[in-house]
């Protein structure tokens, strides 16, 4: 084992023979391949004068780029928070035995569904041309629509509502994953219909949720660069404010691009994570994570490995 | 394994019981009667409409025709007069709460423990002191002979486990009656004892139980009456003893001399 590194690799010894691990040549042809592709990529990037890495280095940790993604991350988590609890009331009331409850719900779902989100964005910015004054039919109720819809509670409002319609679809899915038997034990045993939804239903149906509802999240993250076409100052609003003074227009969209991957690429391994914890003891292997499979690769790609067995 | 009548009115009482699904009428028009403290076991083919019989007892489905009475209650409605009220579902809820159903494939809640499982109507649907529900589930937990289970999940059960926690969740209500949807027909062979034995000492608890069932030894020493079902009708019902050994209608010498 000490200092005998064999170009075969064996992996120890089975009674009299020795077992040899399968090569993967192709393996290797990808990687030349895409490291060349890379390296291409690279010297274009940094001869190329245009890309203006200095002025992307300059305007990276620029204030008005950092209050950006705050507005970007509250925008993000507040929609968010809003698109999932109307999008499960909305899928209680898609399943619901009651057909105009039933029905407004689907009714909700295709005009949300069926419009662009940005014409909704444009739509709730311009309410007050809609309605001037907001009285919710109360009277002595009068507020004014200018006033009440600023720029962000319009973003909120058309990104919230246009979420609960894709969330209500994700979450009647994993309501009726869930096995018919269960909904029946619960009625038997005498609980009531929110009692078996909220004690029996949703928490097994989570675990089919959660997947889907972290792409939704990476997918609003970036979905609130939208909200710059109503003058909400979020990542890329800011980064235009910036390039329409100074002109620097690439490097700017090259600062806000590089903090949307910084940003949806931490929430991607957390929902790995969580995807992963939720579901715990249903499947019966979990996935590796991406930290064990990187150190897999070094371990049998160690050349202190070759002699130790790792078959199982 | 007497069947005259020690009590005037019975438990349960079906009288011309009708349920179709679709065009399909399963049950033709079914009158059983179940006594107090009776083990009734309904045998029959698949498709024969026992099953379905078993669960309109508790309104799991609703009947097209004819009365279920349950006590002095109609399953499913109102009485109000000479006028049936159809209930609402919280008031069917309600009346369920003191019949309990073991089904076939057990449906235990798969992210509560044991014990929660045990715990979870007695506490939302009674709304009984925690710390009395615990030590009745427990004492359950221990007459099923799973003491040591109490905080393991269902999946790491065997079948046979399983339904014998089915079971103590449905005795934890305090049931006045239980309803055992082919309880074994799920379980591997050599599990069926452990659930049968269960059931066995619920019955000599005296126990009002109906019992649909493949498991005509079961029936032969447990049940007080057999009730024998096809096509939605039941054509013979009589003590255990007579009707497995000596059926009278040529349908069920056809049937038993299949699955005996």
């Amino acid at each position: 084992m000490s200092g005998t590194v064999s170009l075969s690799k064996t992996t120890g010894t089975r009674g009299e023979y020795t077992v040899v691990t399968a090569r993967h040549p192709w393996r290797w042809v990808a990687a030349a391949t895409v490291t060349a592709a890379v390296i291409l990529i690279l010297v274009s990037a940094v001869t190329n004068p245009r890309f203006g890495w200095d002025k992307v280095a300059l305007y990276f940790r620029d204030t008005t780029i950092v209050n950006g993604i705050g507005i970007t991350l509250l925008l993000t988590v507040v929609c968010m928070a809003a698109g999932v609890a109307l999008g499960v009331v909305l899928a209680v009331m898609q399943l619901s035995a009651n057909p105009v409850v039933k029905a407004s719900a689907g009714m909700y779902v295709t005009v949300f569904r069926g419009t662009p989100v940005l014409v909704q964005l444009l739509f709730w910015f311009n309410l007050s041309a809609l309605y001037p004054e907001i009285t919710f039919g109360i009277p002595g109720v009068s507020l004014d629509a200018n006033q009440l819809i600023t720029p962000l509670a319009a973003a909120i409002l058309g990104l919230g509502l246009n979420e609960a319609a894709y969330m209500s679809e994700i979450v009647r899915a994993g309501i009726q994953s869930i096995d018919q038997g269960q909904g029946e034990a619960a009625g038997a045993l005498g609980m009531s219909r929110l009692q078996t939804l909220f004690r029996v239903i949703l928490p097994q149906a989570m675990r089919v949720i959660i997947p889907p509802t972290g792409n939704e999240f990476i997918g609003m993250l970036k979905m609130t660069s939208l909200v710059s076409v109503i003058a909400v100052p979020e990542l890329l609003y800011s980064a235009q404010i910036i390039y329409s003074k100074n002109l620097q227009v690439v490097p700017l969209l090259l600062v806000a691009s590089i903090w949307y991957i910084i940003v949806t690429t931490v929430f991607s391994v957390g929902q790995a994570y969580l995807e992963r914890r939720f579901s715990r003891g249903t499947s019966r292997s979990v996935p590796p994570s991406a930290a064990e499979r990187l150190r897999h690769f070094f371990r049998i790609h160690s050349p202190q490995a070759s002699g130790r067995g790792s078959q199982s | 394994m007497t069947t005259e009548v020690t009590e005037p009115k019975p438990l349960v009482r079906a009288e011309g019981v009708r349920k179709s699904f679709g065009n399909n009428e399963v049950l033709k028009g079914i009158d059983l009667d179940v006594r107090r403290g009776e083990v009734v076991c309904i045998i029959g083919a698949s498709g024969s409409g026992k099953s379905t019989f078993l669960r309109c007892v508790n309104h799991l489905e609703k009947i097209d025709g004819g009365l279920l009475r349950v006590e002095d209650r109609v399953v499913g409605y109102r009485l109000k007069g000479h006028k049936l009220h159809e209930q609402s579902h919280n008031e069917i809820c309600a009346d369920r709460s003191d019949i309990g159903m073991v089904f076939q494939h057990f449906n235990l809640f798969p992210h509560m423990t044991v014990l929660e499982n045990l715990m979870e109507a007695p506490l939302r649907v009674l709304k009984q002191r925690k710390d009395e529900v615990r030590g009745r589930a427990l004492g359950l937990l221990e007459k099923v002979g799973l003491a040591e289970k109490a905080q393991a999940y269902p999946r790491h059960l065997s079948g046979g486990q399983q339904q014998r926690v089915a079971i103590a969740r449905a005795l934890c209500m305090e049931p006045k009656l239980m309803l055992f949807d082919e309880p074994t027909s799920a379980l591997d062979p050599e599990l069926v004892g452990e659930v049968l034995r269960v059931m066995k000492d619920l019955a000599r608890t005296g126990m009002t139980m109906i019992v649909v069932t493949h498991e005509m030894g079961f029936a032969r020493d447990v049940a007080d009456r057999v009730v024998f079902m096809h096509g939605g009708r039941v054509l013979e019902e009589g003590p255990a003893e007579a009707v497995i050994n000596h059926p009278q209608n040529e349908r069920t010498r056809a049937f038993l001399s299949a699955v005996l």
